[in-house]
């Protein structure tokens, strides 16, 4: 079949795939810039996995609920906890972030024991991300939560900016930059707990940090550096699908590759620039 | 310089239960040069947070006393090490940064904005790298490319945190030189942190010793003197003036403190 061919199918067929990718792979990018600026990169590995065990727990009958639901308190709960934990001086940050981490996992874990088989496995396909099977109402909550949360990044791009760069100078300035960083971390909370429900944590996680690091690499200007870490964002889940649907691979994976390759290449033009 | 700007009256400051200083009364005058000393974690940053309205004070109260209609106006410098961002961003885009507040949310920066920008860029003879990236710059430029952006905000009182720190000597002295000129040409009231008592005892008018159990305020004839420095620092402390220059003589009078 022929690259033009593979490329319609996808759209015809699975448009929701399609499109959900594109939207989550440009949201995540774009945070994902503020994430590996601010040094907080296990933060967003952190908040995936509490996603994940959001959603696994709502397949407890005690706490049976829908999983959109579920893995979004669940993430919105720890972001709220971990705002006040964070600033503390007696545990460190990575030592907070880790903990969550583990436990999460392990909790997860323990949860999948305790679920029927069939349910164990719907929880796996949920994790490793089978984007073919996008529902449309997880769909139409993304996209929402897509317009809402670029709005408000955007309109607000040079105070979350500030805030990023300098918030002890902001502070001085009437800045309260608490909330600020709260408003942050719950928007980041929320795209990732609905874009883990819908593609996977790789996914996820591999978009937050891989097209903004690629930016970086490639260009040198702080706005450029959020458009081509959108663009990257927007072009490479396209390319990693129809490669997916090509050579008939799991999707999350290979889209996750597909950036990778895009990272390499940054960082090699990188290499033969500075021997100029 | 009689007005008082700022007034520290037994103020207790610190952080959550942990008390840093204990019942501190102080005033910062209208034109005011001050430079508060002390060692390491002896509270100095501390007093600037509370000055700056960051950290309430635990007992007692800080005012900040309007001069007319308008509140008072503060530029402050942090320590340039304490900003450590991965974005690339420019020394015109840092120092507009000192506009956001007066810009407000959900505007952009205006003609006169930029304007106001130039100048500060102008002011601090940093004008010709408003084009390089922040964190490409030599240690000097980054921080008059700070102070530029404290100037941006059109303060009434100038707040540097350890403003020389890790500097050489030609760095250090023309940082100095250019925050002195801003107290006496320009006319504003400020106020530095340093730990590094030359620096601050050849430049400042009034000076603030900062140490926990030891809190003493005055003008660099009546407070740095050899008696008080040696019970800051727990050391033999001698005070040497040569000529119009401050030289201070620690350790037995082997080195400078």
């Amino acid at each position: 079949m022929a690259l033009h061919e593979v490329f319609s199918t996808i759209v015809r067929e699975f448009p929701l795939a399609f499109y959900g990718s594109i939207l989550v792979g440009v949201i995540c990018a774009y945070l994902g810039v503020y994430i590996v600026a601010r040094r907080v990169i296990f933060l967003g590995a952190v908040l995936t996995q509490v996603s994940v065990l959001g959603l696994a727990l709502t397949f407890l009958p005690v706490l049976a609920m829908p999983h959109t639901v579920g893995s979004a308190a669940m993430t919105l709960v720890t972001v709220v906890i971990l705002s006040r934990l964070l600033t503390g001086k007696k545990i460190p940050r990575d030592a907070v972030l880790g903990v969550v981490f583990a436990s999460s996992v392990a909790v997860r874990i323990l949860v999948m024991q305790k679920t029927p088989r069939v349910e164990a496995a719907e929880i796996e396909n949920l994790l490793r991300g089978d984007i073919l099977f996008v529902t449309p109402e997880l769909f139409v909550l993304m996209a929402g939560a897509f317009v809402v949360v670029m709005a408000i990044q955007l309109l607000f791009f040079k105070e979350f900016a500030y805030m990023s760069f300098d918030p002890e100078t902001a502070a001085t300035q009437g800045y309260r930059t608490g909330a600020w960083e709260l408003l942050f971390y719950l928007l980041a909370g929320v795209v990732i707990s609905f874009s883990t429900h819908m593609v996977g944590d790789i996914f996820v996680f591999g978009y937050l940090v891989l097209p903004p690091v690629a930016a970086m690499l490639l260009v040198r200007r702080v706005r450029s550096i959020f458009l081509v870490s959108v663009l990257i964002g927007g072009i490479a889940p396209v390319i990693g699908l129809v490669l997916a649907f090509l050579f008939d691979l799991p999707s999350s994976p290979t889209i996750v590759a597909v950036a990778f390759v895009v990272l390499v290449v940054a960082w090699m033009q990188g290499v033969v620039r500075g021997r100029k | 310089m009689d007005h008082p700007l700022i007034v520290f009256q037994n103020a207790s400051l610190g952080y959550g239960r942990k008390v840093i200083l204990q019942d501190v009364s102080f005033e910062i005058f209208d034109g005011d040069y001050l430079g508060m000393v002390g060692p390491n974690g002896a509270g100095k940053t501390t007093i600037l947070r509370a000055i700056l309205g960051t950290l309430s004070p635990i007992k007692g109260e800080v005012r900040v006393i309007p001069k007319g209609s308008s509140p008072i106006r503060f530029g402050y410098v942090p320590q340039r090490d304490a900003i450590d961002s991965f974005l690339p961003y420019t020394a015109e885009e840092v120092v507009t940064m000192g506009r956001y507040k007066d810009i407000g949310v959900l505007r952009r920066p205006r003609t006169e904005d930029r304007r106001i920008v130039q100048e500060s860029l102008e002011h601090v003879r940093v004008a010709e790298i408003r084009s390089r990236r922040f964190n490409d710059l030599s240690g000097g430029q980054k921080q008059r490319v700070l102070i530029a952006r404290a100037l941006a905000a059109k303060p009434d009182v100038l707040v540097l945190d350890e403003p020389t720190n890790g500097m050489d000597l030609s760095s250090r002295v023309s940082i100095l030189d250019l925050i002195t000129s801003l107290h006496s040409n320009d006319g504003l009231t400020v106020i530095m942190v340093s730990h590094l008592l030359d620096d601050v005892a050849n430049h400042v008018r009034r000076i603030a010793i900062v140490e926990q159990e030891f809190f003493r305020v005055g003008t660099v004839q009546e407070v740095l003197t050899g008696d008080n420095l040696t019970a800051m620092y727990r050391m033999p402390v001698r005070v040497e003036h040569l000529g119009k220059s401050t030289v201070i003589l620690a350790g037995g009078g082997h080195g400078t403190a």
